[in-house]
């Protein structure tokens, strides 16, 4: 009886049912499958004739002892990681800030100038960057006007003591924007009848920053570290336009590592296996930060 | 009446320094931008020489002339908006009708069938790019339109969105339209489309903005250059002037224009869509 319900039921959805083959189709061939295939092969010796071999867990012995793996984790942590707090800071002054500007022109001038970097692609906001730090790039040319005739233009690209910090300043002029978007989203839910009534009790504008506008943003911010988080780990769009060979030391991350590996270099298991840890890696820092910042409180 | 307005203002140290992070940030953002102008608008002499570059020497358009000549940017720039464009209305479409299907109290499997898309939010794709870039070969996707446009054709993200419109449609609606007489796709096309039109529209820029600005994929997919997109040629155009081999480098306002031309479909997004775009950067974040 209840059987018979439940093909009435899928009968009277049929066309529904039909409908939604492609989308299932699509996630089994392109998201499940490659999951499945990356696993697969990280057990894996791909050979580039005949069958490939299984390996037990040579490739991920590899990649825990690789030097080289070892040094991309740090880049990643270091470059993502610095970037995160450099930006996160920049997008509270800008939301904190823009939420003082009363002229609306200024105010919309503002908000635009500092979002715009957010929709650029890494293509763009590297040969920007890359440009401007180039010997006849801007930067050379304030220096210039600052030192003079003694003056001689540094290849601010080619110094390996300069890479990590550009790295992480160019993440965070382009992302700061997009996080003051997000504060944004919340400080404009704020009644503003709660800022005059405190006024009346005669809190100055600070203290109303202080005690309204800061605690409204906290949850936001909870948001904002937890999706920065997952993010640290997989930078690759920056580090695949803006690095060149003299700076590769300090900057190239895992993402990279593995693609380099995987594509360039046909290291298909080792670079599977590496994949695989990052996922793995990703999904535990998640949750540590998840509980660390109680963060599923948030949505309750 | 101003007064009033005025006392709930920052006073003191704490107004000079919010103006002076203002100023700041201001000069920060601006001036790079700025110098992508001046530059790409200079001619290939001026953008060339040292020296601070922040007002023309001299206008001119050699940049633009340069990479539509010698760059052949109109190739690269086509393929762009041909697969951001077909890939993304295929994308709004197809997850507005797996959206709709997630709202089917009735519908039997729902929750499996909720899960199943769900899960594959969890598999992050730069991750996968390996498996990726090797099932694209078994398929023969390698140096296609198609390759291009399929990778990335749906994604949870969307249809979670769609889903999240959806749900805010009143049932009554739905119910009045049923006694009507209408099918269950009458319903979706005449009731839950018109009203989620600021849905579809979020979704599409959303999606419109990521595709045009992706560089991993078609960078991966992609070693042809007739079917390079904007980000993969301007990368190309970028690393040439960093090699030693003499390959043909192309100069700072070309370089400039290139950027210029890149980014005109975006701020044309930005200006017309903005509200759909922090729309969707709001609710995408609170969702994750």
């Amino acid at each position: 009886m209840k059987n018979k319900n439940l093909w009435k039921k899928v009968k009277r959805f049929r066309s529904i049912y039909i409908l939604l083959i492609p989308v299932i189709a699509y996630f089994v061939v392109f998201s499940y499958y490659p999951l499945i295939l990356g696993i697969v092969k990280s057990f894996q010796k791909v050979k580039l004739l005949g069958n490939s071999e299984f390996v037990g867990i040579d490739n991920y012995v590899t990649v825990f002892t690789g030097s080289q793996y070892h040094q991309a984790f740090v880049n990643s942590l270091i470059v993502g990681g610095g970037t995160f707090i450099f930006q996160f800071f920049w997008g509270l002054i800008i939301a904190l800030v823009l939420n003082e500007i009363r002229n609306k022109i200024a105010r919309s001038s503002f908000q635009t100038v500092t979002f715009i970097p957010y929709l650029l692609s890494w293509s763009v906001v590297g040969g920007l960057w890359i440009t401007i730090l180039s010997p006849t790039g801007m930067i050379n040319g304030f220096l210039q006007l600052f030192q003079g005739s003694s003056f001689t233009p540094a290849a601010f690209m080619a110094e390996e003591k300069y890479a990590r910090f550009i790295m992480i300043f160019t993440g965070a002029w382009k992302g700061a924007g997009y996080f003051a978007a997000l504060f944004m989203a919340s400080i404009v839910s704020i009644d503003t009848s709660l800022y005059e009534a405190a006024r009346i009790d005669g809190a100055t504008r600070i203290q109303q920053i202080r005690y309204i506008t800061i605690p409204v943003i906290v949850p936001t911010m909870k948001v904002v570290a937890v999706l920065s988080v997952m993010g640290i780990l997989r930078n690759f769009d920056q580090i695949f336009v803006m690095m060149n060979a003299t700076i590769s030391d300090k900057v190239k991350n895992l993402l990279y590592l593995i693609y380099e590996q995987g594509i360039l270099k046909f290291n298909v298991g080792e670079a599977t296996a590496a994949a695989t840890l990052v996922l793995v890696a990703t999904l535990l820092i998640t949750q540590v930060v998840r509980k660390l910042l109680h963060y599923d409180q948030i949505y309750e | 009446m101003k007064r009033s307005k005025l006392s709930n203002n920052l006073r003191g140290g704490w107004a000079v320094l919010f103006v002076v992070l203002a100023v700041i940030t201001a000069v920060i953002m601006f001036l790079p931008m700025w110098n992508v102008i001046v530059v790409g608008t200079s001619s290939t002499l001026d953008s060339g020489s040292s020296g601070l570059k922040l007002w023309w020497h001299e206008f001119s358009l050699e940049g633009f002339e340069y990479v539509f000549e010698v760059t052949k940017l109109a190739r690269p720039f086509l393929n762009s908006l041909f697969v951001t464009t077909v890939g993304t209305v295929i994308q709004v479409f197809l997850a507005a009708l797996a959206g709709y299907v997630l709202i089917q109290k009735e519908l039997p499997f729902r929750n499996a069938i909720s899960s199943f898309i769900m899960l594959t939010m969890m598999i992050p794709g730069d991750l996968t790019l390996i498996s990726v870039y090797q099932l694209n070969k078994q398929l023969n996707l390698l140096n296609s339109y198609t390759g291009l446009i399929l990778n990335g054709l749906i994604s949870g993200f969307s249809i979670m969105m769609m889903r999240n419109y959806f749900q805010t449609v009143p049932y009554t609606l739905e119910e009045a339209a049923r006694i009507d007489g209408s099918g269950e796709m009458g319903i979706f096309v005449k009731i839950y489309m018109p009203i989620s039109l600021p849905g579809l529209a979020t979704v599409f820029f959303m999606e419109y903005v990521a595709r045009w600005n992706s560089i991993m994929l078609p960078a991966t997919l992609v070693t042809d250059e007739s079917l390079y997109t904007l980000p993969v040629m301007l990368k190309a155009m970028i690393m040439s002037t960093e090699s030693t081999s003499g390959a043909q480098v192309a100069p700072n306002n070309a370089i400039m224009a290139a950027i210029i031309i890149t980014t005109i479909p975006l701020l044309l997004i930005y200006i017309f869509a903005q509200k759909f775009l922090l729309n969707g950067i709001s609710m995408g974040a609170v969702k994750e």
